[in-house]
C-alpha cells in the first residue's frame, strides 16, 4: 500500500516536471508574446550614458518589435492625438526620443493576451509605467496592442492608447494622475 | 538533556522558540495563516501604496493603504467615496473620488463641481481652482471621478468617466 502510494507520488512529480520542461522548451504563443513585450519594455528603457552608436542599435532593436506597416495611435493626456505609421518613422521617433531624454525606465504591467484560434494573431492589454530621467511624475498609460506572426516572430502591427478615464467630449486635454500600485501603488 | 532543560539552552529551547512545542501544530498554523493572508490580501483587502499628488491633501504620497474589494457588494458606489479604478489589471490603479453617479450631468463652473445644475458641497477640497468644464451626461453604468487636489489646471489633472466594472473597491483608510 505504502509502496503503491509512493509510486503514484513519483509518477505525479515526474509528470509535473515533464510538463514544466515541455513549457520551457516549447512555450505557447501567449508566453512568447508576454516575453516579447517584456523585451520591448527593456529595449525601450535606456540610461543617460548611452552612446550614439548604442542609441542607433537600440532604436533599431525597438523598431524590430513592430511590423513594417505598424500603426500607432497615441491619445495621451495633455497632448493632441497623434498617429504614427510605419516602422521607419517609428525608428526615427525612437531615435529622437532617445536623444531628447536623459534616460527612460519603462515597464509593462498586467499583460493579458488573447491569441486568435489560428494562433497567427493576438491582442494584448497592458499598462505602461515609465519614468523619464529627471522627471518627478510617472507616466501611466494603458495600452492595447495587436500582434501577428511576421518575419518569423511576433510583431506589433497596431498599438493604441486606452483611456482609463475619459472625458468623451474633448473639453480639456487630460493630465496628471494620482494612483495606486499594488507592487503595489495607486496613482491619484 | 536535563542540563539543557535546567539552563534553558540547547536544541530544546531553540526548537520551542522557532517552531513551538508541537511542530505539527505550528506547521498547520503557518499553513492556515498563509492561506488566510493570501485570500485576505488578494481578494478582500488589497494593499496599495499611494503615488502622485492629485488626491492631496486627503491622501499623501507614499502612504500605504488598503482597498476593500467587498465594499460594493451590498450597495453601489456613492458620491464622495474614494475608490480605485483598475487599468489593465490590479498592479496599477488610479485613486479618485466619485463625484458623479449614473444618469447625472456633471460640470465644473468657477472651480465648483456642478451636479445636475446644483453646486456640489465638497468639504474635502482644500485647494480651490477655477476649472470650467461643460456639462457631461453620464450613462447608465458610468461614474465621474476626480482627485481632491485641484490646485493644478484642469488639463493637468487626470479625471473623467469610467464604467462600473473599472471600480476595484473602496479605499479604507
Amino acid at each position: 500500500m505504502k509502496a503503491w502510494f509512493w509510486r503514484v507520488v513519483a509518477v505525479v512529480v515526474l509528470l509535473g516536471f515533464g510538463i514544466w520542461i515541455w513549457t520551457i522548451l516549447f512555450p505557447g504563443p501567449e508566453r512568447v508574446i508576454r516575453k516579447r513585450l517584456q523585451e520591448l519594455a527593456k529595449s525601450a528603457s535606456f540610461g543617460g550614458n548611452e552612446s550614439p552608436l548604442a542609441a542607433f542599435a537600440n532604436a533599431q532593436r525597438v523598431a524590430g518589435f513592430f511590423t513594417a506597416e505598424v500603426e500607432i495611435k497615441a491619445d495621451v493626456p495633455g497632448r493632441s492625438p497623434q498617429i504614427l505609421s510605419g516602422r521607419e518613422l517609428l525608428f526615427q521617433t525612437v531615435m529622437h526620443a532617445r536623444s531628447a531624454l536623459g534616460g527612460l525606465q519603462a515597464d509593462f504591467y498586467d499583460i493579458s493576451v488573447v491569441v486568435a484560434p489560428d494562433k497567427k494573431s493576438a491582442e494584448a492589454n497592458l499598462t505602461l509605467k515609465a519614468r523619464a530621467a529627471g522627471e518627478r511624475d510617472i507616466i501611466i498609460q494603458e495600452l492595447k496592442v495587436w500582434m501577428n506572426k511576421a518575419e518569423g516572430n511576433w510583431r506589433i502591427y497596431r498599438l493604441e492608447t486606452v483611456k482609463t478615464l475619459s472625458l468623451l467630449r474633448e473639453n480639456v486635454a487630460q493630465g496628471s494622475a494620482c494612483g495606486a500600485l499594488r507592487d503595489t501603488t495607486a496613482y491619484d | 538533556m536535563e542540563k539543557d532543560l535546567e539552563t534553558g539552552s540547547g536544541p530544546g529551547w531553540l526548537q520551542r522558540v522557532v517552531i513551538g512545542r508541537n511542530p505539527k501544530r505550528t506547521a498547520l498554523r503557518i499553513v492556515v495563516l498563509s492561506i488566510t493572508c493570501f485570500v485576505l490580501f488578494r481578494y478582500v483587502l488589497l494593499p496599495i501604496r499611494v503615488e502622485g499628488v492629485s488626491m492631496m491633501p486627503t491622501y499623501k504620497e507614499r502612504r500605504p493603504n488598503f482597498v476593500n474589494r467587498l465594499g460594493y457588494i451590498f450597495h453601489e458606489p456613492r458620491r464622495g467615496d474614494v475608490v480605485t479604478i483598475r487599468t489593465s489589471g490590479y498592479s496599477i490603479m488610479y485613486m479618485k473620488r466619485v463625484i458623479g453617479l449614473p444618469g447625472e450631468t456633471v460640470a465644473f463652473h468657477l472651480g465648483h463641481a456642478v451636479i445636475d445644475g446644483q453646486v456640489l458641497e465638497e468639504p474635502y477640497i482644500k485647494y480651490p481652482c477655477d476649472w470650467e468644464l461643460p456639462p457631461r451626461h453620464l450613462g447608465a453604468n458610468e461614474y465621474f471621478f476626480v482627485g481632491d487636489n485641484r490646485s493644478m489646471p484642469a488639463s493637468d489633472h487626470y479625471m473623467g468617466v469610467a464604467t462600473r466594472h473599472r471600480i476595484v473597491g473602496k479605499v479604507t483608510l
